[in-house]
């Protein structure tokens, strides 16, 4: 077991942490990685002989105390090495998402002054160096894959085995200082700093200190009583603060062991081989598996398509009670057991989920058929609610209290706060330090007293005393006739239809609401290939008037529930249109989580918004698109505008406020 | 052979001397002539290219190369040597490896069987040793099987290994292909077309493993190509073929200021 | 009637289970055979896209030339070596004189080459061996003729021990043809010949040594399955029709399941000597072995064109 949390003298860093986990269990898995077709393990002895290499070679290397290394790549061990050896040293490392465009990279690098960077392979380094110029402090620079980097100038550019090399080459002169580092560090020094995407101006950087990071998963592992067998597989970004408190806080404090994926396109085949106890992720992954796993059951035979449909069938009866531990007939019981040998046991070990015992989603809301699907089938999936200034944590559902219209109660030690506007704020020994060289906005989100705006406008249920979230705060705004505009309400009303991939919903200060659809290419395009309709390019799948007919369908749905709740009825949507592009990040319309960007979208759509609203029943435009290699170019379409039915106000009793 | 000195291309890579010499190589189909006294050679470590309009013989000169077709004159010397005529199968084991325009491979099986084929040529154990996995076909196996997860890495294929080739797109499949020729460890590549039917991406990412294969393990690679631009950017000499004769071959800058290669590419008439 | 077709046989069944293993038992024995055909000709249709209608002949052929070479005073054993080196010296002879010149042409010539090679080999058999019926050399070959007799559920089960090893080879050969294709070059090449001949050149494998090798494969089975039946049969040229009950075999397994072949042929086997004892001697005065397989497997195919194991075929737009 793991140091109990009552004992203040327990470890106060990751580092120590490390220690700890080598002595406790030594001879456990701590990491695993794909290599060549083939699972590596690394034990927690090993791992601190590995890590110990680093950073002995980066003090080689002339990292400082204080300084900042940048870390970019995927998923892998090495990387996650990294993050701990610039903690034993006494720097701070700073993740950095590896999809991110040369551009976004220069300004992180320059705000946080990096010294140093570590990354994965050509690519990165491609980037970096062709930034360096612009960076007044920047150094050397540490490679993982060697490959295509052998005629590159090797002055500043090192590869990780041999600082590693070089690191072990040194070690009794560097021992010393190393050991006299590690023990300077303290519970509030920092332990890494994450920059926020931001859905709007520069990217913040978000300094962590130790605890934050171990209060947090301290108690958020007792909550869920996380314990050293568990296994996670890291496939999230390295940069996003769950990721980090996943695969380096829980980890470091329960011991157990992070398993890496050989590529991400070998995620899913990774996911089944492993089976992870623990697993994270947002709504966006559970709604692929389970279109995948539809389009599969459609491919299937009709005897095969039968018994998978009777059994959902009763899952979507009994399966969430059974999970959830309420009272359930024997005879349902029995055919659940017996569904689980036909099909649920089966499908979840056709997804990977056969040993989950902890599963989470957040970041967006999950479509209620979609989370109900995966509860059906026996897999305790519960949401959290977060951010990376708490370290993660606001709220999360316990067991047995699971509602996929809720994001849980608070969790240990956090406090919440409504303010009047509805505006959701929290204090807890996870909120953050500071934003990096950035007073105004620190003062502008924590106030004196510890308490953190979240952004969000929610409320807390009365009874359950879980907490429901509406809208980012600043989005829900008024109508012209005053009545309340909750954009992302009836936009993720619009995505848990499979065929909706992203919606914008606009109508602030207007008459009337309207929208921007994207529809979903893997679904309405196999829609098209079962019913055979050609279409040569996506935009001429988003023009073909059944798909136009079936978002229809589906706005006007969404209408008649939106229309259940008088607060909410305004925001009904009269007019759509389905976008000829995907909102893309690369283009700046999306954030690199994926969420929308409403200022740039408005900006960048003007016309087709204009059109919206002055009833043209068509609009040609043209759209500026970046390729992934950076360059620009556009394309041009002449979009249908729709009207959709409405539907009256308030068929159902209104909820007091 | 005549000339055995390498030379240091723009980009400051050193080429070796020449491995492969066709020497006045004429092929009759009937009475039509496909090829016409071509000769050229190939240097060890460069790539090659063969450009010419369709109907050129660029293919019938890749199939004389790799043993499918027969030159009636003319001789081809590999690595110092006067080559006798050999099937395609005694090629390959001599080290020469190739795709195909049409994509060739066994639909059936997985891509990591269809790669491990690749690898035919370097299994020697005994068929009863093979059957039993016992001690020398046992270790050849798991050293076949760690080059072919090499290969599967360098061309990030991983997320396909299981998948049966028949079920892959256009674009994979034309991968795969290349993985189970890189898994001969060949030391001359052949590429019919690498990059035929590909969309601006897929051509984007052959040319990236093109140019990593040959700076990674210095494989010499001939090519066949009708796309100018790609050509251009990849080879570092090209051969050009009109009508079945070699009417230019030099570095692309000096091919593309040839007239007579200018006049074919513009179609001026014969 | 119908209570004799729906009721009666399983109330024999279950009255006298001794019996019934008897029953299944002489289909496993037959079934097993045809099973080692069938890979027979699944392994040349595989590499070569040939049918072989030759197989049959081959059966015949090679139990002729082990007797006909004993009765010339060779040792068993070493008969059987050099009917061996026979069969090889015929794969070869195939290779070089029909297949090789027939490179590239249609399937359907092909085929009728193997009807060649079919008559070549009843004219050329009977002017070396005779037309004239002769015993399998069993005894001499070391395979025991005793029986073992048990008694499951106190009735009488007879194993005669020539089936039992009869069973024990051809298995062996079965299974050992499973790893050779699975786990050796040579099985990965032939694997790889049947689906693309081009790319099976481009890397390095020789037609004709794939081709020698499935064809002297069919000559081993051959031998195997023709001493097996010879001696419950006798040698003679009515030998080549069990190769024919492949074709069921083939047609419920499909042309290129090797799976396919063995499960197809063991139920092949077993249904037939059910029915016979069952329904046919009963009911139609027996004798319903030689058309019941064709008749099940025409059955099979009007709800299955691929047969049970084959692909779904489907034609993509």
């Amino acid at each position: 077991m793991p140091t109990s949390s009552d004992d203040r003298n327990g470890p106060r860093s990751i580092p120590a942490l490390l220690h700890r986990n080598a002595s406790q269990f030594g001879g456990s898995a701590a990491y695993r990685e794909k290599d060549l077709g083939i699972w590596q393990a690394w034990t927690w002895s090993q791992t601190e002989a590995e890590i110990q290499a680093l950073s002995l070679g980066l003090i080689n290397l002339g990292v400082n105390e204080g300084d900042f290394i940048a870390i970019i790549g995927r998923n892998r061990p090495y990387l996650y090495w990294s993050m701990v050896a610039a903690q034993a040293v006494g720097a701070i490392p700073v993740p950095l998402y590896q999809d991110a465009g040369a551009d976004e990279m220069a300004y992180v690098l320059d705000h946080c002054g990096a010294r140093f960077a570590i990354v994965a392979d050509q690519e990165q380094v491609d980037k970096v160096i062709e930034v360096q110029e612009k960076l007044h402090q920047f150094e050397h620079m540490i490679y993982l894959d060697p490959r295509g980097l052998r005629k590159y100038d090797h002055s500043k550019l090192h590869q990780y085995a041999h600082v590693q090399d070089q690191g072990r080459a040194a070690k009794d002169e560097l021992l010393p200082d190393l050991e006299r580092r590690e023990t300077k560090l303290a519970y509030d020094s920092s332990c890494v700093m994450l920059y926020t995407s931001g859905t709007t101006g520069k990217p913040k950087g978000v300094m962590l200190s130790n605890r934050n990071v171990i209060e947090t998963a301290r108690s958020s592992s007792d909550f869920d009583q996380l314990r050293d067998t568990d296994e996670v597989l890291a496939y999230l970004p390295m940069a996003w603060v769950g990721d980090f408190i996943f695969s380096i806080g829980q980890a470091y404090w329960t011991g157990f062991c992070v398993n890496c994926p050989e590529s991400p396109d070998t995620m899913m085949t990774d996911l089944r081989e492993i089976g992870p106890s623990y697993y994270f992720a947002p709504p966006r992954i559970f709604e692929t598996q389970l279109t995948q796993v539809m389009i599969r059951m459609e491919d299937a035979g009709p005897f095969k398509k039968r018994i998978f449909d009777y059994f959902m069938a009763h899952a979507r009866k009994v399966g969430s009670s059974i999970l959830d531990g309420h009272s359930v007939a024997l005879v349902d019981r029995l055919k659940y057991a017996l569904g689980e040998f036909m099909v649920y046991g089966p499908l979840k070990n056709a997804l990977g989920f056969s040993s989950v015992r902890v599963g989470y989603t957040a970041g967006e809301a999950i479509g209620p058929e979609i989370f109900d699907f995966y509860r059906s089938l026996g897999i305790n999936l519960k949401q959290l609610y977060g951010q990376t200034e708490a370290t993660v944590f606001i709220t999360a559902q316990p067991d047995g209290e699971v509602r996929s219209d809720t994001v849980g109660v608070p969790c240990p030690g956090v406090e919440l706060r409504i303010a009047d506007n509805g505006e959701v704020f929290y204090r807890s020994p996870g909120v953050f330090v500071e934003y990096y060289k950035n007073a105004a906005s620190t003062a502008d989100t924590k106030d004196a007293e510890g308490w953190v705006a979240t952004g969000d406008a929610g409320f807390i249920e009365e009874g359950t005393g879980h907490l429901r979230i509406i809208d980012r705060a600043k989005d829900v705004g008024k109508m012209a006739s005053g009545a309340l505009f909750a954009p992302k309400y009836a936009e993720n009303k619009l995505k848990f239809f499979p065929n909706i991939l992203e919606a914008v919903v606009f109508g602030s200060e207007r008459e009337e609401c309207t929208a921007f659809i994207n529809i979903d290419l893997t679904a309405v395009g196999n829609w098209a290939e079962r019913n055979n309709i050609a279409y040569a390019s996506y935009q001429e799948l988003t023009a073909h008037p059944q798909v136009m007919g079936t978002v229809q369908d589906h706005v006007e749905d969404v209408n008649v529930s939106l229309a259940e709740d008088a607060m909410l009825s305004g925001c009904q949507i009269h007019r759509f249109v389905i976008l000829h592009k995907e909102l893309d990040a690369d283009d700046g319309e999306l954030t690199r989580t994926r969420k929308v960007r409403r200022r740039i979208i408005e900006q960048k759509y003007g016309d087709i918004i204009k059109a919206l609203y002055d009833g043209s029943p068509k609009i040609s435009t043209t759209t500026e698109v970046t390729y992934e290699d950076g360059r620009k170019g556009s394309i041009s379409a002449t979009l249908e505008i729709r009207d959709a039915k409405v539907a009256p106000a308030g068929t159902q009793k209104v909820a007091a406020e | 052979m005549k000339d055995t000195v390498g030379y240091t291309t723009a980009d400051g890579r050193q080429i070796g001397g020449t491995v492969m010499e066709m020497k006045n190589i004429t092929l009759r189909f009937g009475g039509v002539e496909a090829i016409k006294n071509i000769s050229f050679d190939v240097h060890e470590g460069e790539i090659r290219a063969i450009i010419g309009p369709n109907g050129a013989g660029k293919s019938s000169m890749l199939n004389v190369i790799s043993g499918f077709y027969h030159p009636q004159e003319g001789e081809v010397w590999y690595r110092g040597e006067r080559r006798p005529t050999m099937k395609p199968y005694e090629v390959a084991r001599q080290g020469i490896a190739r795709t195909f325009q049409n994509i060739a491979l066994f639909e059936g099986m997985s891509v990591l069987d269809n790669v491990m084929t690749g690898r035919l040529t370097h299994m020697h154990a005994g068929m009863f040793s093979q059957a039993m996995w016992w001690g020398k076909a046992r270790d050849e196996e798991i050293l076949n099987r760690q080059k072919v997860e090499e290969v599967i890495d360098f061309l990030e294929i991983q997320a396909i290994r299981k998948t049966p080739v028949g079920r892959l797109p256009y674009g994979l499949k034309k991968r795969v292909e290349l993985a189970r020729a890189l898994a001969a460890e060949p030391q001359i590549l052949l590429l019919d077309e690498p990059m035929a039917g590909m969309n601006v991406e897929e051509k984007e990412d052959m040319s990236r493993f093109i140019l990593d294969v040959n700076d990674e393990f210095g494989t010499t690679i001939v090519l066949i190509e009708h796309d100018m631009g790609v050509v251009m950017d990849l080879s570092d000499r090209v051969v050009v073929m009109d009508y079945g004769k070699k009417i230019g071959d030099g570095t692309p800058d000096e091919v593309r200021s040839n007239q007579d290669v200018i006049d074919a590419y513009l179609g001026v008439q014969h | 009637m119908l209570e004799q077709i729906f009721i009666a046989p399983f109330i024999d069944m279950i009255e006298a289970p001794d019996f019934l293993m008897q029953v299944l038992w002489e289909g496993l024995v037959s079934g097993i055979l045809y099973a080692l055909i069938a890979l027979g000709f699944v392994l040349i249709f595989r590499s070569s896209r040939i049918f072989n209608f030759a197989q049959g002949i081959m059966v015949v052929f090679a139990a002729l030339t082990l007797v006909g070479l004993y009765e010339l005073g060779v040792p068993a054993w070493i008969c059987v070596l050099l009917t061996l080196f026979v069969m090889f010296v015929l794969a070869i002879a195939i290779e070089r004189i029909v297949l090789r010149p027939l490179v590239g042409q249609p399937d359907i010539i092909l085929f009728m080459a193997t009807i060649g090679i079919t008559l070549f080999l009843i004219g050329f058999g009977e002017i070396i061996f005779g037309g004239e019926n002769k015993i399998m050399i069993t005894a001499e070959l070391g395979i025991p003729t005793d029986s073992w007799v048990l008694e499951p559920f106190g009735g009488l089960l007879i194993l005669e021990q020539k089936d039992v090893t009869a069973v024990a080879v051809a298995a062996m050969l079965v299974v050992g043809l499973l790893v050779f294709l699975n786990k050796t070059r040579m099985g990965r090449a032939i694997r790889a010949l049947g689906d693309d001949h081009q790319a099976a050149l481009s890397v390095g494998i020789s037609l004709q040594t794939i081709w020698v090798l499935v064809w002297f494969i069919a000559g081993i089975i051959a031998l195997v399955t023709g001493i097996a039946w010879g001696a419950r049969a006798g040698v003679s040229f009515a030998l080549e029709v069990i190769a024919y009950k492949a074709l069921p075999v083939l047609m419920l397994g499909g042309l290129e399941s090797i799976t396919g072949a063995i499960i197809g042929g063991l139920m092949i086997g077993m249904l037939e000597k059910l029915f016979e004892i069952y329904w046919g001697q009963p009911l139609m005065g027996g004798n319903t072995e030689t058309w019941f397989a064709f008749v099940l497997a025409l059955i099979v195919l009007l709800f299955r064109p691929q047969g049970l194991f084959g692909e779904k075929i489907i034609e993509r737009v």
